[in-house]
């Protein structure tokens, strides 16, 4: 299958790309493989993520994954971003050709990464919702 | 609704085909329609279509007519070269040398062979991009059936030095390594350049169509006179035993078109590219920092300029220009979660990220200095764009 134009326009418009100076969670994961690089950096208050900003480094699925991931969890709790799946991604990007869904899986590792370091860093209670 | 332009810059993956060219093919699409194995009127005006073909083919290539044999394109060419020759030769050695840049269907070949238990030697290729002719003599072995070796490169445009190669195995032959063939692929160059082979001294040369404005699925494959094949498609004796299966007449019709004007206009189109190709890369280094252009700066076609963009990967770029209408290709694919970055630039000794970041834009004889303007404009944008998402860029300015 050819990429979507939801695709397309992410990886020639990717939406919160950077790094927040004030980030209170983050992580970084690399695909061993082929060497892929996502980073996400995340301000969580109340148990809700108010921003989100990701970095990458790979082939363009591992780009638009991140834009596209970066731009669904902002403003969702930490529960519902932490049952974000590797389908959703897929979806919310118009779906991948198989050989390149590694990178949705990608943006899913990072994320439950990035929530885990908030839950140990901010405590279980400040990354609940009140 | 907003148009989009169009800039074609992946010539070396395929060219359009020249009106010449389709002039010249549809009568063999409607009124000349005969099979050229049919003894009828409309069978031998087929034939004669193919003949006229085959002359203007030999002609680019300055080859003898019978000595041309067609199929189906390159890979086809590539596979009848080293897979034929091979099989004909294995009772004389089961040893060949080849580069390590070689197109992916001489590389796939050469690896079925390896399968079979065969030998292959893989020159490097340095920094440069070029195979070095000491290298080729230090891998000749008493075994040794085959040397194939291309005369310019696909993805960086080198040129290799075929000829010197040519007069060493000529060299060798002569004291009484009699059973060692030479075969350059030459798609790349056909067209683009002068070919003669009896300078170059190959006994086998391949040739494709669609590089040189004509239409795809139509190659060749110069087999000098003498040099036996085993053939790869058998069950007819069309071409002269090579090559079996009913011509291809329009599209045959069309190679030799195809061949005529490049004879014809090699030099105009060369100049043309090279003068494009030229301003590119001087401007490309103005205004993009943090690039290499990979391969030798001056061996190397008119056309080709292949460059590493540091910090980012060649496919977000490549869909990047392809929203502003620009066409460019890459050599690395990442598949599955396995990456293979360009075995080309892999070969320069660049690592994995200088490989991953290389973009090819091949020109053309119908592209323009206003084509140039935009591309530089659009491509300076992305780049700065895709670094901006990068912690690679982010690491490299801590660095500083």
């Amino acid at each position: 299958m050819a990429y979507s134009e939801t695709f397309k326009d992410h990886i020639a418009n990717p939406r919160r790309a950077g790094r927040l100076d004030d980030a209170n969670a983050g992580a970084e994961q690399t695909n061993p493989v082929c060497g892929d690089r996502l980073q996400l950096s995340l301000r969580i208050s109340e148990g809700r993520i108010e921003a989100a900003r990701f970095l990458a480094y790979g082939c363009a699925p591992t780009l638009a994954c991140g834009s596209v991931l970066a731009e669904m969890i902002e403003g969702m709790s930490c529960a519902e971003a932490a049952s974000l799946t590797r389908k959703e991604i897929l979806e919310a990007l118009g779906g991948l050709p198989s050989r390149k869904q590694h990178a949705a899986a990608l943006a899913i590792e990072v994320l439950r990464t990035a929530l885990k370091d908030a839950s140990s860093s901010l405590g279980p209670r400040a990354s609940r919702p009140q | 609704m907003t148009t989009v332009r169009r800039v074609y810059l992946d010539h070396s993956a395929t060219t359009p085909v020249d009106p010449r060219v389709v002039e010249a093919m549809l009568p063999y699409l409607t009124e000349k329609l005969g099979n050229p194995s049919s003894v009828h009127f409309f069978g031998q005006q087929a034939r004669a279509g193919v003949d006229a073909a085959r002359r203007e083919v030999a002609r680019l290539i300055g080859a003898r007519q019978n000595e041309v044999v067609f199929l189906s394109g390159a890979t086809e060419a590539n596979n009848l070269a080293v897979r034929g020759l091979c099989e004909s030769a294995e009772p004389h050695g089961r040893h060949l040398i080849t580069s390590a840049i070689e197109h992916s269907s001489l590389r796939g070949v050469c690896a079925a062979l390896e399968h079979r238990g065969w030998s292959i030697t893989r020159l490097p290729v340095y920094e440069d991009g070029i195979v070095r002719v000491d290298d080729v003599r230090a891998a000749l072995r008493s075994d040794t059936v085959m040397v194939s070796i291309m005369m310019a490169n696909n993805e960086i445009g080198t040129l290799q030095p075929v000829a010197e190669i040519g007069a060493l195995v000529r060299e060798e032959r002569a004291r009484g390594h009699r059973h060692l063939w030479y075969h350059t692929d030459a798609v790349q160059a056909a067209g683009r350049m002068p070919i003669d082979v009896e300078s170059i001294g190959c006994d086998l040369l391949s040739l494709s169509a669609h590089k040189m404005y004509g239409p795809k699925g139509i190659g060749a494959l110069y087999a000098r006179r003498g040099v036996r094949l085993t053939p790869q498609i058998v069950g007819g004796h069309q071409e002269r035993e090579r090559r079996a299966g009913t011509e291809a007449v329009p599209a045959i019709v069309a190679f030799g078109a195809a061949a005529r004007l490049a004879v014809a206009e090699m030099n105009g189109r060369n100049q043309q590219a090279r003068r494009l190709r030229d301003r590119f890369e001087a401007e490309v280094t103005a205004k993009i920092p943090d690039i290499i252009l990979n391969g030798d700066r001056e061996h190397r076609l008119s056309h080709i300029s292949n460059i590493s963009f540091r910090f980012i990967e060649g496919e977000g770029l490549l869909i990047n220009l392809d929203m502003q209408g620009v066409a460019v290709s890459t050599g690395s694919a990442c598949s599955s979660g396995t990456l293979e970055p360009s075995p080309v630039i892999r070969a320069l000794g660049h690592d994995e990220e200088k490989a991953r970041g290389a973009i090819r834009f091949s020109f053309g004889k119908d592209n323009c200095d206003e084509d140039v303007d935009y591309v530089i404009e659009v491509l300076a944008r992305a780049v700065a764009n895709l670094r901006h998402l990068s912690p690679l860029t982010r690491e490299a300015q801590a660095t500083i």
